[in-house]
């Protein structure tokens, strides 16, 4: 079955911005021929206290790098955790970050959402760290001094559903 | 021992996947690239965005499958992307979103470990707020969620795996 929703809405419709703060920003990465040893390192019992707030995966020559965000406390734990291991290879530890994330009526569904996030951002000079967007939510990581800065800007772009 | 539980699971339709990478340029390739689908009015229905080491970005989308055709010969034409930008296109994809109750990273070893057993591969990875998104082959996409269904439970009034409905935007009103 097929469903066709029309818009029309002079600003996009979002249900409001969250924020999460006081984050730090691990990437490591290993040959996607290691992926069952380093999936072994992250299904250990120990590391389930974790709540990364945000992940993302990326392939490219033969690699697959992850991007994990983590409550500071708890990225230093994993972040010694992972330097006692041969693999992954870690690259980049970044702190403090945040996340402003916002989800919206059939977000995952609709054009225009992604220009929208991207180029109000970039107009205003603002530097994504990362971004995750899935199942109709958009994740944006961004150094934590631009975060006010973002949601004002994003602000502007969406309007928040009443 | 006992499964852990996961809140739900959903399959994709069929997508296909590009892949962007190149060095960084004055213009911001996420806010370029998304302007060129909308342009042709294309969802994104997964996207990753991340400078990479030396100076590389990454950014990496998912799209309907039947999209493919215009959506590379936009990007391929002169002048789309920044000069030296490699595109690198994958068809017949599909996403397998998990919806956790917690433990995000254990799930997540845990089908990285099985699925490679099965030689189920990952083409990308992204998580909101209560769920993870799994980017695989399309072909594989059954193989990989009974994979997913013998290792964790389930609730009982669990929805269907398959989208029924498929959404689409237009800006034209069809009449009766």
């Amino acid at each position: 079955m097929e469903t066709i929703a029309v818009y029309w809405e002079p600003r996009i419709k979002t249900y409001g911005f969250q924020r999460i703060t006081d984050l730090a920003l691990i990437e490591f990465s290993c040959p996607l021929s290691k992926i069952k040893p380093l999936g072994e390192i992250l299904s250990q019992d120990d590391l389930i206290v974790l709540r990364p707030k945000f992940i993302i995966a990326q392939v490219s020559n033969h690699e697959i790098s992850f991007i994990i965000c983590l409550p500071l406390k708890e990225s230093k734990d994993f972040h010694t955790s992972l330097e006692k291991t041969s693999s992954p290879t870690l690259h980049k530890y970044i702190h403090p970050v945040s996340i402003i994330f916002f989800h919206g009526p059939h977000f995952g569904d609709r054009y225009g959402i992604a220009n929208a996030t991207f180029s109000s951002l970039s107009k205003a000079g603002l530097k994504i760290i990362a971004s995750g967007c899935s199942s109709a939510s958009v994740f944006l990581v961004l150094a934590q001094h631009d975060i006010d800065k973002a949601e004002e800007i994003l602000s502007e772009t969406f309007e928040v559903a009443k | 021992m006992a499964k852990l539980k996961i809140g739900g699971l959903k399959q994709s339709l069929e997508l296909c996947q590009f892949n962007l990478r190149g060095l960084d340029s004055s213009e911001e390739i996420a806010s370029k690239v998304s302007k060129l689908l909308l342009s042709q009015k294309i969802n994104m229905e997964f996207l990753t965005y991340y400078p990479h080491r030396n100076s590389y970005h990454q950014l990496t989308f998912c799209i309907s499958q039947d999209k493919f055709s215009t959506t590379s010969e936009i990007l391929k034409k002169e002048g789309s992307l920044p000069i030296g930008w490699e595109i690198n296109s994958r068809g017949q994809v599909g996403i397998i979103t998990i919806f956790p109750h917690q433990s995000a990273i254990k799930i997540l070893g845990v089908i990285m470990v099985s699925w490679a057993a099965q030689s189920i591969p990952i083409y990308g990875i992204a998580t909101s707020l209560s769920a993870i998104s799994f980017v695989t082959d399309y072909q594989l996409i059954d193989k990989a969620t009974d994979v997913i269904q013998d290792l964790f439970q389930l609730p009982e009034d669990h929805a269907p795996l398959k989208s029924e409905i498929r959404y689409c935007q237009s800006d034209i009103v069809k009449g009766d």
